[in-house]
């Protein structure tokens, strides 16, 4: 009788429906197929040999990180559920807990064994490119199949403020199909799964219907991304309908696409910072004397350029872009005021100015890049800063700007920098405002020397507390701008997405750089 | 007739050969594409190991021979930037860029031909004014502009045509058109020079004199004896599409070999380089075989003589 | 009676609308800074986009309107005849020169001598003369004089086969068989006796190829690897308004006519020479 009882009570309870979840979960239909355009393709789909960002165009849909920035360009926890940072006997330990439950395309579950295989392929110079992020690293530890700690030889904050670096790689499938075939074919635990790709054509994906983040993800069920470079061709192709989504809307159109009907659009920022540096290292450089530089800095109107030769699309920055870690909305730039640019070239002892070679690069990495240089440049000749223009195609750009190719820049060299979105500014600093020191890796393509500069970057890379950098960060902003150390820093390209109004897109900034496909649907 | 062929092909194997040697220096010079693959803060010693793996680090005349003996087995290397073998990249645009070249040839022959029939015919007439001031037009327009205006005027404006890309048949008449253009005064001047000769010729002037219609006279035999210079000269016209063909591939994203290689030019990424030349190579020495070839056969003096 | 009767016998059926262009490229070539009516390289970001003056926002200062710089299309069209000039110029006198020394060797002395010069005038043509162009351009880093050498470097060939044929035709000749026998030295004969003969050959050549490498240098210019900045080239013009297309059809449109009026005045120049110096050539 109790057992009856028990049973029939058990199956009632069974039978009652389950509490409604707090939001409903999006559904993947069955069908559905969309087709977007991409200005530029991925040359390598597996993260850890990847060189380029453009590559997280692709593998960005596909595979996933610890944590992640939302369209509120804050950092969330995505595969991690938590993780925390420690010190043990003076050195840093992050400890990650990971969401339990999350499954690879291959139905295999994501495990800490994973994120070691991550780790090992990622600082192994003949698979990776960038093994130098991980050399900080002196221990990872698989503490359980849900839990990993990292162990640092010293503090890397370049760690924490790179979404804990490690991509979710599936360690077993991988080891079965070989490098080749995973470069070929990614599998990860993303929104997408990979179906084909023809280079310098297309990339077919299908949603991934065991996908772990039920509030987060595609409602349509297969996308097809057609690569279509010239600007022109891909507009013609969404105003013809061949796709309904298109990424980089021309500048010079985008005026347009804000007034065509059943079309939405949306400008973002992208994760480039362009700046122009001139050597204040080398004695004989004019640029030596910080009051050149400033003359530099007051000559150029930078929001002239941003609305008239960028048509709007373009961010003034000062140091650090808006939503970026110690972004510091109190520093202004330096007002354009041609006459104090004057001036303060007569108090450095240049009454009628002088000579210099101005390199501007020609091939188009940013939308009108030439053209903004050619801008650049003119503003400074205009005040005695006279420029011999040298265009530079970008072989002979890249070259140019590496110290140890290129001993000295004689005159202004049109730069950018970029680290990711939101975007920390501490790995690319190294890079370019602290000075060259061969072959430890400081400075490699720097044109600066500045001794508390240094020392300020140095400790900005042991920093891994993100409030701590925060407020290091803005120290280090205030005084590049004083000094105009480190190059001028002049805008950052704003992309302009569009779509039809029958698509539903939400934009999630990274991986992708704003291309990442995580929420996009077509309206039932 | 064997031994013209053989020598001739011969002679442009070793054309190829060397064409393949001047191509492998100068793009060697032309850069370091190892900096441009790597990362802005790359460091020297990944710089260095990353040349040594892909092989750069050895002498030049090694570095050649390696690729040549590769490329005899059909290897030729895999392209820097894209991480697949040059070949499969190069022959998979290879039909698109000649598809392109034939349109092009087909769009100029079907021009040149009337006008210049006509020009010939009303010899100094209006049509002769006119048709001579269009084929000048042509060679006076670089070929990248004429792409740019069909664009603008029948894409962009009239919306009649696509731009871009390949796919439709549609697809393929700006480009041919713009690659067609240059040749077509040439090709004009041939046609109505070799018509005029015909249509002086005695055997003409009896056939006019016995009554047969001048239409069938003109558009029967003359022509046909016309069409002589200019078959034998299609291969020459052939191969200079498929020169042309670089730059109207660029404008109108056209998914051939020309684009290609200009691409792999800018990134430095030689194994492209090499196989896009080498195959556009091999087929303009083909198609200045054939024109040899016609014209050995057409005039037996000029192979004995060669 | 002929309208240009009064005309010496030289100058009759002059082709003189092609000849004042000609003369119009060459004076702003050498003087254009004086006639232009703006600095070619000045911006005024204000000016931006601004179309020639029949169109609705001209401004009759820029008469053939102003690019995404605000730069005006007129003065630059004008300063990029200099360039024109100058690559024409030395490409064209160059190309001659080696084109036809080699040309002339290998006619003259024939044999295994003719044999290897021959299999380099087939190498160089083997090649699509832009890819060639490409792969130069990009080792000698680009610019003016790099175009130069691209250019000679493609051309040398054409002349060489051309005066290679006329140099086999003229060998059999008796006063040059006599000179040879009369003990006359090779360079002697070189340039008493045989330069002459090609002289009006070489002249309408070079004429013919004013047109070619006007064109040649626009497409390598248009490709970027051509003539960079600061310099000004009708080609690199047209590149740069590519992007504009949609918004400012006279940069797409104006230089692009430049380099057309040029090339045909150049080409119904060499027709006319052509007919008066040596019409053997006409099949060219």
């Amino acid at each position: 009788m109790k057992t009856w009882i028990t049973a029939l009570t058990l199956a009632s309870l069974a039978a009652l429906p389950t509490a409604a979840p707090a939001q409903a979960p999006a559904q993947t239909p069955a069908t559905g197929t969309l087709s977007i355009g991409f200005g530029a393709e991925a040359v390598m789909m597996d993260p850890s040999r990847s060189a380029a960002g453009v590559d997280q165009y692709f593998f960005g849909q596909m595979i996933e990180q610890l944590t992640r920035t939302d369209p509120k360009l804050e950092t969330i926890n995505w595969l991690a559920e938590s993780w925390t940072l420690t010190q043990d006997g003076g050195k840093p330990v992050i400890t990650v807990k990971l969401r339990p439950g999350v499954k690879f395309h291959t139905g295999d579950p994501m495990t800490a064994e994973d994120f070691e295989f991550a780790y090992e392929r990622q600082r192994d110079p003949k698979i990776s490119k960038w093994p130098h992020l991980l050399a900080a690293v002196e221990k990872f530890e698989v503490v359980d199949s849900l839990t990993f700690r990292v162990h640092f030889k010293e503090g890397d904050g370049s760690f924490t403020s790179g979404n804990l670096i490690l991509w979710a790689l599936p360690k077993r499938h991988l080891q079965k199909v070989g490098d080749e075939e995973f470069a070929r074919a990614p599998v990860g635990t993303g929104p997408w799964k990979f179906v084909s790709r023809t280079i310098k054509d297309e990339l077919r994906l299908t949603a991934f219907d065991d996908y772990w983040n039920k509030e987060h993800r595609p409602t349509v069920k297969n996308l097809v991304v057609k690569i279509i470079p010239e600007d022109l061709t891909r507009v013609a192709a969404f105003k013809t309908g061949a796709i309904d989504w298109i990424d980089a809307v021309p500048p010079a159109m985008v005026e347009e696409f804000r007034k065509m009907p059943g079309v939405k659009t949306g400008s973002f920022v992208a994760p480039n910072n362009m700046y122009i540096a001139m050597d204040a290292v080398d004695k004989t450089s004019k640029f030596h004397d910080v009051r050149v530089r400033q003359a530099l800095a007051h000559a150029i109107d930078v929001d002239a350029i941003i609305s008239k030769v960028l048509f709007g699309q373009g961010e003034r920055y000062v140091q650090v872009g808006r939503g970026s870690l110690g972004f510091d909305a109190d520093l202004k730039p330096y007002p354009y005021d041609p006459r104090k640019a004057r001036d303060l070239l007569r108090q450095a002892g240049y009454p009628n100015g002088f000579e210099v070679p101005c390199y501007n690069l020609t091939t188009p990495r940013e939308p009108y890049q030439k053209e903004v240089g050619e801008a650049y440049f003119a503003y400074a000749t205009a005040v005695g800063i006279r420029c011999r223009v040298q265009g530079q195609e970008y072989g002979t750009w890249i070259t140019f700007g590496r110290r140890d190719r290129q001993g000295h820049i004689d005159g202004l060299y049109s730069n950018m920098w970029g680290h990711g979105l939101p975007g920390d500014p501490g790995t690319p600093w190294a890079g370019h405002v602290h000075s060259y020191v061969r072959g430890e890796g400081w400075g490699i393509t720097s044109v600066h020397d500045d001794p508390e500069l240094n020392a300020m970057i140095r400790e900005l890379k042991r920093t891994m507390d993100l409030d701590q950098r925060a407020d290091l960060i803005k120290k280090i902003a205030r005084l590049k701008q004083e000094r105009v150390a480190g190059g001028l820093p002049t805008y950052r390209p704003v992309v302009t997405l569009a779509w039809r109004d029958k698509v539903t897109f939400t934009p999630w900034p990274s991986p992708g750089f704003w291309r990442g496909m995580q929420e996009i649907g077509l309206k039932q | 007739m064997w031994r013209f062929l053989t020598r001739r092909a011969w002679q442009g194997a070793i054309s190829i050969l060397g064409a393949s040697i001047i191509i492998f220096l100068i793009s060697r010079l032309s850069g370091d594409p190892i900096l441009i693959l790597l990362p802005n803060d790359a460091s020297q010693s990944l710089i260095e190991e990353t040349r040594r793996t892909y092989g750069l680090d050895r002498p030049l005349w090694v570095q050649y021979g390696i690729w040549a003996q590769k490329a005899l087995a059909g290897d030729f290397g895999r392209s820097y930037r894209w991480e697949m073998p040059a070949l499969r990249l190069i022959l998979e645009r290879l039909p698109a860029t000649i598809e392109l070249a034939v349109f092009g040839l087909l769009f100029s022959v079907a021009i040149a031909v009337p006008v210049g029939v006509l020009s010939a015919v009303h010899r100094g007439g209006w049509i002769d004014r006119v048709g001579r001031v269009f084929a000048m037009l042509g060679q006076a327009m670089p070929t990248f502009w004429v792409g740019l205006l069909l664009i603008l005027v029948f894409a962009i404006h009239l919306n009649w045509l696509p731009a871009f890309g390949h796919g439709t048949p549609a697809h393929v008449v700006l480009p041919a058109i713009a690659l067609g253009w240059y040749p077509v005064a040439a090709q004009t001047r041939i046609v109505r020079s070799a018509m005029l000769d015909v249509l002086d010729s005695d055997h003409v002037r009896l056939s006019r004199a016995l009554g047969t219609p001048e239409r069938l006279i003109v558009w029967k035999y003359a022509l046909r004896n016309a069409a002589v210079p200019l078959l034998t000269m299609l291969g020459v016209y052939f191969a200079a599409m498929l020169g042309g063909a670089f730059v109207v591939e660029t404008i109108f994203a056209w998914p051939g070999v020309g684009r290609t290689v200009v691409e792999a030019v800018f990134s430095r990424d030689f194994p492209v380089v090499q196989a896009g030349v080498l195959f556009t190579s091999i087929l303009f020495v083909l198609s200045n075989l054939l024109v040899d070839l016609s014209y050995g056969l057409v005039d037996p003096r000029i192979r004995d003589a060669r | 009676m002929r309208a240009d009767g009064w005309l010496p016998e030289w100058a009759r059926g002059l082709p003189w609308l092609p000849i004042l262009v000609l003369l119009a490229v060459g004076v702003c070539a050498l003087a254009g800074e004086t006639i232009m009516p703006f600095d070619p390289n000045e911006l005024d970001l204000g000016a931006a986009f601004v179309p020639p003056p029949w169109q609705e926002g001209g401004k009759t200062a820029y008469l053939l309107g102003a690019d995404n710089l605000g730069r005006d299309i007129l003065s630059r069209i004008m300063a990029g005849s200099r360039v024109s000039v100058i690559v024409a110029f030395y490409a064209i006198l160059f190309s001659g020169s080696i084109g036809a020394l080699i040309g002339m060797v290998a006619g003259y002395f024939g044999g295994p001598v003719d044999a290897v010069l021959m299999r380099l005038i087939e190498i160089q043509q083997s090649v699509p003369s832009i890819a060639l162009a490409l792969i130069l351009a990009a080792a000698l880093e680009p610019g003016l004089w790099t175009v130069v050498v691209v250019i000679v470097l493609t051309y040398w060939a054409w002349y060489a086969r051309i005066i290679r044929g006329e140099i086999m035709a003229l060998k059999g000749r008796d006063y040059i068989a006599f000179a040879r026998v009369a003990g006359v030295s090779t360079p002697v004969i070189f340039l008493r006796h045989l330069l002459p003969n090609i002289f009006n050959t070489l002249v309408v050549l070079a004429t013919l190829q004013v047109g070619q490498v006007i064109l040649f240098e626009a497409s390598l210019s248009f490709l970027g690897l051509g003539i960079q900045q600061p310099d000004i080239s009708w080609g690199l013009m047209l590149s740069d308004a590519r992007q504009y297309i949609t918004n400012a059809w006279w940069a797409i449109t104006m230089p692009g006519l430049a380099i057309m009026l040029t090339c045909l005045s150049a080409n119904v120049f060499g027709d006319w020479l052509r007919d008066r110096l040596d019409p053997q050539l006409r099949q060219l």
